[in-house]
């Protein structure tokens, strides 16, 4: 009888399988054999027969195998050898890469800790300012078709400054405007609540038929107006906007149909606006507007907000284009009020974040070189890491891997890295996000900053593209080390000495010239900061309190308003802790003030021609404003109490309104005719210092003051300073005007020191962000230069030693160090120049005083930098110099 | 062509019904493979026959499938034996085998059938 184990194990030896499993088949196997070789034999064949027919039973020798191939395990797949050449297991390779890949980053926790803190930095900080950027410049507006919404605007040909639109300019390009389906406006007004605790003042927007249409909102409670309640004596309606909801009726929906007491009307409250209108900003509650028949007269003050929508197929040029025509048509007409007007038509969207557009998309600039040199860093890093892991490298190309499957290990390597610097870096951005949010209050559009698919996505494609960046450089260069040599025992582990320099220079002066060109940036922000800084706004802003009170509701009459006034001031003045009390109806710097330009004449001139008269800013003060501001007096003398209505008219211009007009006169006696609402023709009896109205950065204008007892005025603000922090006596200084009229609402209650931090809160936000990404720029590529020469000189310590002890001197070592890291250095400051030069033009907009190519500070940046690059450089130059010889040439 | 076609109708067919004979075949009680070949060649008056090559590695599959499940049994004064049981799995793919299997053959009786009527 054949021996049928070992028949079978023949036939199963191919298969590789587990010895346990295999003994088993056989076992069973044989067993069949046997039972049919036994039944053969006792059916009667010879026992070669029976041998003959039980070995058919295995058929050929191959089938066997291969049908158990496709069934049995076979024992532990062959170990995959890093590098080796198998295609087949993609999956595995990656696994195993991986595997390879986290163990080779424990091993070095220093260098895996500082490569991902800084990708970290660089993706956390790209990707925070790229969800600012999104919300705010780049996703839709929430409104429906957003671009096919234009808004609006007057700009003085004169001066380029551009304003709302005047309700007589409106109807005209209503009624003239072809490329519009409809068009609306919006004007700012106040509801006041009196009776229930303090007076308290709503502002809303009245809005005309159209106005939501246009926007395409639709109310999120209730319904919005009907066309019925845009007439006079339906319109006792409002639409509550859904921040007031919240904060002032519980979110409750039975709010619907109740009535609202403002005054002494009621309003019906008919609908809910969903949250994110915030067009034209967002303010408490909308009610119907009709437009007063007398509007078309009125042309020379603009407060519409206007808005229209564009026909189907009309574009924004078009728009543009028909309103310089119409602008036109309405300078000839009107030559008075709008020969120096054009009329603006842009986007909603333009309209709404135009203005921070410059500075977000200068810091997503900025914060992009930021991410470069971080990523420079890591590539850094990655060099000299690899240049230590030479060795281990060539073992495994000697062992057949190919330098695809090297470029691979090293790239996922990468990879990790960068998925550990995403993971980080999301975290930080969704804390940097909150962060520059609350620092930019003001920010357009900054409830709609926030998650959404588009910022993972960014940031995937950051951290993939900054491994591939930082990754593929070293990669490529690693994995063509010169076997021979690297692989030699005892040989040093640092082979390719010149390439390996040379791409790690040429890392450090991109990050020099990067460095450089963000530290201008900074320095060119942070110099016309200091210059608004110096600037003397003309007044002490120092422990003065505004409020501010309009009055026409409560006293109509001119002398009613006056008197109010008068009594109100005498109640403050009375308070201790006050230095000096005044009011006026456009102090500096409060937005809501009533402001205005007007036109006057002056006596003994010929009539300019229309469009050509000279035009003033207007405003009405108490006798003390100028006391109260601390404003000097140039010439003449200020007001007083006798300057009353029984008393000749006068008036008090600024130095600015004197150079204008009188250029190399003494305005003072003069008289101009002054057409407020009491036109009369008022003697000059002083000249007052300028003042910057409207912010530091303000230029001075034309001003002009009326006494309000001549001229008396229903909105003013009282200016009060007072002897310590102006805040303790706010409540008394309330007070005090409420035993007047306990129904006067007080508004704008602020000191004039948190309206000047408010007006440099931008300038203040963009240096701050620069001034913080400049300095991340700096560290990094000092850290950069600082690597490079420290680990040069460390390589080249056998050199020195050599130089040493052939009678170099300490100083000639230090001099040959410091020679190469001033090259480097210099070579990327004279790159960094050339890039800022090309780059600082897209500054200009922020900023103040200075040119975008300012000499001093791109010549004070330049020498900074180079001195802490050469200190970052001296250090380990310092070192090398105090290199023993013989240390040294024992080092081997 | 016909010749070919015919074998490789052939194969398939005896590939396909195979698992269903073995199912079918260990439906009862446990069964050891010498026993199941048997069995086979003998319900099948010789038709049907598996070679050891083919027969324990079809096995082997439905045991790695787990439609069915070998263990060693030893009984007093014999070798041990590896017995395949059908298991609660191969119980649900028997009966939808053979029901598929019944519907073929009912098929093809229909078809075949009304050729010859």
């Amino acid at each position: 009888m054949p021996e049928w184990k070992q028949e079978i194990s023949e036939r199963l030896r191919g298969l590789r399988l587990e010895p346990a499993r295999e003994a088993e088949i056989t076992e069973e196997l044989s067993q069949h054999l046997e039972d049919h070789h036994a039944e053969s034999l006792a059916s009667g064949a010879t026992p070669e027969e029976a041998s003959r027919a039980t070995l058919a039973e295995l058929s050929d020798s191959e089938l066997l195998a291969r049908e158990l191939r496709r069934v049995e395990r076979q024992v532990a797949p062959e170990p995959i050898v890093l590098g080796t050449n198998r295609r087949k297991n993609m999956i595995a390779d990656l696994w195993q890469d991986l595997r390879y890949g986290v163990r080779m980053l424990m091993k070095k926790p220093g260098f895996t800790l500082i490569a991902v803190m800084t990708l970290s930095l660089g993706i956390g900080a790209s990707t925070t300012v790229f969800s600012v950027v999104d919300g705010v410049l780049l996703r839709a507006l929430p409104y429906r078709d957003a671009d096919g919404i234009v808004a609006f605007s007057e700009v003085d040909r004169r001066n380029g400054q551009s304003s709302l639109v005047s309700p007589g300019n409106f109807l005209d390009l209503q009624r003239r405007g072809q490329v519009f389906a409809e068009t609306a406006c919006a004007r700012p007004w106040r509801f006041e609540i009196i009776g229930q605790g303090e007076p308290e003042e709503l502002n809303a927007w009245l809005v005309t038929d159209g106005f939501f249409r246009i926007l395409g909102v639709n109310a999120l409670r209730g319904r919005l107006f009907t066309p019925e309640e845009y007439r006079a004596g339906n319109n006792q309606v409002v639409v509550l906007s859904h921040r007031l909801w919240q904060r002032r009726f519980g979110a409750r929906p039975e709010v619907i149909g109740e009535k609202l007491i403002f005054g002494n009307a009621s309003f019906t409250v008919v609908g809910v606006l969903p949250p994110e209108v915030e067009f034209p900003e967002n303010r408490d509650l909308w009610s119907p507007y009709i437009i007063p028949n007398n509007a078309a007269q009125v042309r020379v003050r603009g407060f519409l907000q206007t808005v229209g929508r564009l026909k189907p197929n009309a574009s924004v040029a078009q728009a543009q284009a028909e309103m310089e025509a119409i602008a036109k048509q309405l300078a000839v007409e009107y030559p008075g009020a709008n020969t120096n007007t054009d009329l603006k038509a842009v986007l909603l969207r333009e309209r709404l974040v135009g203005q921070v557009r410059p500075a977000l998309l200068v810091l997503f600039g900025a914060v992009g070189f930021v991410l470069l040199i971080a990523c420079a860093n890591v590539a850094n890093l990655l060099l000299v890491r690899g240049a230590a892991r030479q060795k281990e490298l060539a073992v495994r190309m000697a062992l057949g891997a190919t330098r695809r499957r090297l470029v691979r290990q090293l790239l996922t390597e990468n990879l990790i890295l960068a998925a550990l610097g995403t993971v980080i870096g999301a975290l930080l951005a969704n804390w940097g996000v909150r962060v520059i949010l609350g620092l930019k209050e003001g920010l357009p559009r900054a409830g709609e900053v926030g998650m959404n698919w588009r910022i993972p996505v960014f940031a995937i494609l950051v951290s993939g593209l900054t491994a591939l960046l930082f990754g593929l450089i070293p990669s490529l260069q690693l994995s063509s080390p010169d076997l021979q040599n690297t692989i030699k025992e005892g040989s040093q582990t640092t082979t390719p000495a010149g390439l390996l320099r040379r791409l790690r220079s040429v890392i450090t002066v991109a990050q020099i010239a990067l460095a450089l060109t963000l530290l201008v940036g900074a320095g060119l922000l942070a110099r016309s900061f200091a210059s608004l800084l110096r600037i003397d706004p003309g007044f002490r802003s120092d422990n003065v309190a505004t409020l501010q009170a309009h009055i026409f509701r409560n006293y109509p009459k001119p002398e009613q308003q006056a008197a109010f006034f008068e009594q109100a001031l005498e109640k403050i003045s009375a308070l201790p802790g006050i230095q000096a009390a005044s009011a006026a109806s456009a102090p500096p710097l409060i937005k809501d003030s009533i402001d205005v330009e007007f036109k006057f004449g002056i006596e003994g001139r010929p009539q300019p021609a229309p469009g050509e008269e000279p035009t003033a800013f207007h405003t009405v003060v108490t006798a003390g404003y100028f006391e109260t501001l601390k404003i000097p007096l140039r010439q003449g003398r200020l007001f007083n109490q006798t300057d009353n209505a029984g008393a000749a008219p006068v008036t008090i211009i600024n130095e600015s309104m004197a150079r204008s007009y009188w250029p190399n006169e003494n305005p003072t006696g003069k008289r101009i005719a002054v057409q407020w609402n009491q036109p009369a023709l008022r003697e000059i009896v002083g000249v007052v210092a300028d003042i910057r109205h409207t912010g530091l950065d303000s230029a001075p204008r034309p001003e002009l003051f009326l006494p309000h007892l001549q001229q008396p005025f229903g909105s003013m603000a009282f200016v009060v300073r007072t002897a310590d922090d102006p805040g303790t006596l706010l409540p008394s200084i309330k007070n005090a005007i409420w035993s007047v009229n306990k129904n006067q609402v007080i508004r704008h209650i602020v000191t004039l020191d948190q309206l000047i931090s408010q007006t440099l809160e931008d300038r203040q936000f963009n240096l701050l962000l620069l001034g913080i990404f400049a300095a991340i720029a700096l560290t990094l590529a000092l850290v950069g230069i600082y690597g490079l020469i420290s680990s040069s000189t460390g390589q080249r310590t056998q050199e020195i030693g050599i130089r040493m002890a052939l009678g170099a001197q300490r100083g000639d070592i230090l001099k040959m160090i410091m020679r190469e890291g001033a090259a480097l250095i210099l070579l990327g400051v004279g790159l960094g120049l050339v890039g800022a030069f090309a780059l600082t033009r897209f500054l200009r907009t922020l900023l103040f005083g200075i040119e975008p190519t300012d000499p001093i500070t791109f010549l004070g940046i330049s020498l900074l930098l180079v001195l802490v690059a050469l200190l970052a450089c001296y250090i380990p130059a310092r070192r090398a110099m105090r290199v023993d010889p013989m240390a040294a040439l024992r080092y081997e | 062509m016909t010749n070919i076609n015919t074998r490789i109708f052939d194969r398939e067919l005896k590939k396909g019904s195979a698992e269903l004979l073995i199912l079918s075949l260990i439906e009862a009680r446990p069964r050891h493979g010498y026993e199941i070949c048997k069995l086979i060649e003998s319900r099948s008056g010789g038709a049907l026959s598996f070679h050891v090559a083919s027969l324990y590695p079809l096995l082997y599959r439905l045991e790695k499938r787990g439609w069915i499940k070998g263990q060693w049994v030893e009984k007093a004064g014999q070798r041990r034996r590896r017995y395949y049981k059908l298991t609660a799995e191969g119980k649900k793919v028997l009966a939808a085998q053979r029901s598929a299997w019944e519907s073929f053959v009912a098929a093809i009786n229909r078809i075949t059938g009304t050729e010859h009527a």
